[in-house]
């Protein structure tokens, strides 16, 4: 008999469990304050929520106010990890990258200081960013350099976790289904193993930059 | 791991008089209990109330109907790619793994944090066979440098103050001195990334695989978990069988509750979804993702008065809770998991006689349960395993006391002589107890008895007034 068959053997004859629980009803939702917010409300949501985690926003009035704050703020960085113009909520950005002498470096770069990101959806409740992986939108660049760059499109703001999983049902779970990695991003990388102390820029980037594109202005 | 949970009380007597670790126990277990309260699960939270109750319903739908669930899992797993094992055992499961970095000609392996390899002691059967195996986690880490296990679910070196990791990272590493947890951080940091690069094989553990989708669900803070399942070519995730849940809206429920309850954290700063190796069109990513379910000891739990224990999601808020942790730490426990959940774990998993002191090893006060994110009884399966103690056997010395206890009270005369004799016995002992009762008086004073019983009295009284 194989290890499987034993497995499953032994747990199909011991007397089956938890009989009493309740079919499902309706899930409650963690966060039930943002369930029926206004994108404008989520976006003063999202913006706190990143705040509260240590992270900066920017949103740019334009294209081109975007292309020239990511170059601002990649700074003396010559070297970076991005993901494909095609994937990021601004135009040009790889051109304006080599305009300003910038290095795209391959994925397993591991010295390069700034990973530029889109988003395939942010989280209001929790200030998070969702990177799911797939061409051109490589997993490293959220992962390995110091600094990470999310450019995220108000648009794909929802209100929380169990809002995101709603809109992936609806689609029938294909775009969930095809990628191989999602990511929920909340905040810089840390740790707080040394003695409770809280520090930031464990083994993943350190800052968190969500440059927010179509937000609206208050 | 080897089980030395039966000495418990000496172990949890070096824990006592160890003042550092009991300076970094008190402080970080106090710190996040207080993180959970403010969480949303201070006692008075409705919805943190109605968020543990929904917790505790998903986990133990997926328990009723693990067996259809775990094949479930498994085909739509394999429908994504992954490739799965089964593994009855510890042995097993290792070999599995052996095997697999034998396969890919494996030198070096780069760990996130797993309690289950804790449990089967994978680390040292790797480094048998001169495979490296690099801890990445900070925690697992420096506890990897000092050689020791961890001693808490979620924080590892809990146990250490910032000093004694110092000089960990000194004398192990060559660190230049510094007294700034930011720099001993950095330099992790700069140690690991080699590793993180270069490593053949990645190894997780799992905390969800759900089952409807496929996927695995993983939820750390230091990106060491991401680096192990993204950078190297082969990623082995090793699962407990209780790990399995429904869909992704219980995925997004217990998440929630787990990192509120172990961090405080809304959310970890990586909650993971692995549908299986990287597609064609992806640059980076394993081309190849294992998951090895490990039984290990839960299928003889699943179904007994036991079963809920396999609800717990690892949350550690019972260790944070428990009076006799937070005085003595993991390691006294004697095994993989310490505190409450480790007191009920450890015996159901190596063997009620393995660990005959664990049991006792709780003051029944409750908070664990009342901290629990599912909501698990521990203080009622703690009280079944006293109960199987006696009944089964297991313990002796404890059931001839009792034994001995319950034919002095049922006999009137027996109980006369024996209050008697104690109380002679007192005035020429002292306050030393002789023989096993001395291990009671040696940190007790044992109060002093009264001249005459309350029966005695009364017999006097009664013979007053019938003169």
């Amino acid at each position: 008999m194989s290890s499987r068959e034993k497995i499953l053997g032994r747990l199909r004859a011991a007397q089956k469990p938890f009989t009493d629980i309740p079919p499902v009803t309706q899930p409650r939702h963690m966060v039930p304050d943002v369930v029926d917010m206004g994108p404008a409300e989520l976006q003063a949501r999202f913006m706190a929520e990143l705040e509260l985690l240590g992270c900066t926003i920017y949103r740019p009035s334009d294209n081109q106010d975007a292309l020239d704050h990511i170059i601002a703020h990649i700074g003396d960085a010559k070297q970076v990890l991005s993901w494909d113009d095609a994937h990021l909520p601004v135009t040009g950005l790889s051109a304006a990258l080599k305009e300003a002498s910038i290095d795209v470096m391959p994925f397993n770069d591991g010295e390069a200081y700034v990973g530029i990101t889109g988003a395939d959806a942010a989280l209001a409740a929790t200030g998070s960013v969702i990177v799911s992986s797939g061409a051109g939108k490589f997993r490293t660049a959220s992962l390995l350099p110091d600094i990470h760059i999310a450019i995220v499109d108000a648009n794909k703001l929802v209100a929380d976790f169990e809002t995101w999983i709603a809109n992936q049902r609806e689609q029938g779970l294909s775009a969930f289904r095809e990628s191989s990695n999602t990511t929920i991003i909340t905040g810089p990388s840390k740790t707080a193993d040394i003695a409770q102390i809280l520090i930031k820029g464990a083994h993943g980037p350190r800052k968190l930059h969500v440059v927010l594109v179509n937000a609206a202005v208050s | 791991m080897q089980v030395n949970s039966n000495n418990f009380v000496s172990l949890a007597e070096i824990a006592i008089h160890n003042p550092e670790l009991q300076d970094a126990v008190s402080d970080g277990t106090r710190r996040a209990y207080d993180k959970r309260a403010n969480s949303m699960f201070a006692d008075s939270n409705e919805q943190g109330e109605a968020m543990r109750h929904q917790a505790f319903e998903a986990k133990r739908r997926a328990l009723r109907n693990l067996p259809d669930l775990l094949e479930k899992a498994e085909s739509n797993l394999l429908s994504n790619g992954f490739k799965v094992l089964w593994a009855v055992d510890a042995d097993e499961a290792n070999r599995q793994v052996q095997a697999i970095l034998k396969d890919h000609e494996a030198s070096t392996v780069i760990k996130s944090k797993s309690m289950l390899t804790e449990e089967i002691g994978l680390n040292h059967i790797l480094e048998d066979s001169d495979i490296r195996v690099v801890e990445t986690d900070l925690g697992e880490y420096i506890i990897q440098l000092n050689n020791e296990p961890p001693s808490h679910i979620v924080a590892p070196v809990i146990h250490k103050t910032k000093a004694e990791i110092r000089d960990i990272f000194i004398r192990e590493i060559n660190m230049e001195y510094t007294d700034d947890a930011g720099e001993m951080v950095a330099y992790a940091r700069k140690m690991l990334r080699r590793d993180f690069l270069n490593a053949d094989v990645g190894i997780s553990g799992g905390n969800f695989i759900i089952a409807e989708t496929g996927s695995l669900g993983l939820v750390m803070n230091e990106g060491n978990g991401r680096m192990c399942t993204t950078m190297p070519n082969v990623h082995i995730a090793l699962v407990g069988i209780e790990k399995v849940i429904e869909n992704l809206e219980d995925y997004a429920t217990l998440d929630q509750v787990l990192t509120r309850s172990g961090t405080g954290q809304n959310l970890t700063v990586y909650t993971n979804i692995i549908n299986g190796p990287s597609r064609e069109s992806e640059v980076d990513g394993p081309d190849e993702v294992y998951v090895i379910f490990v039984d290990n000891g839960r299928s003889e739990v699943y179904g007994t008065k036991y079963t809920e224990a396999l609800s717990c999601i690892r949350c550690g808020a019972c260790q944070n809770a428990c009076p006799v942790y937070r005085s003595v730490g993991g390691h006294a426990y004697g095994w993989v998991y310490g505190g409450p959940i480790g007191a009920v774990l450890t015996p159901l998993y190596t063997g009620l006689e393995n660990a005959t002191p664990l049991p006792h090893a709780s003051s029944l006060c409750g908070s664990c349960k009342q901290v629990c994110p599912v909501d698990i009884d521990l203080p009622r399966m703690l009280l079944d395993l006293r109960y199987d103690l006696v009944h089964e056997k297991v313990d002796n010395k404890w059931q001839l006391g009792l034994r001995g206890w319950a034919m002095g009270m049922q006999s009137p005369l027996l109980y006369g002589m024996g209050a008697k004799a104690a109380r002679m016995g007192q005035k020429l002992m002292g306050d030393n107890m002789p023989g096993v009762l001395g291990n009671w008086t040696e940190y007790r004073d044992f109060p002093d008895f009264a001249p005459k019983s309350f029966h005695e009295m009364w017999q006097d009284r009664q013979k007053g007034k019938l003169q």
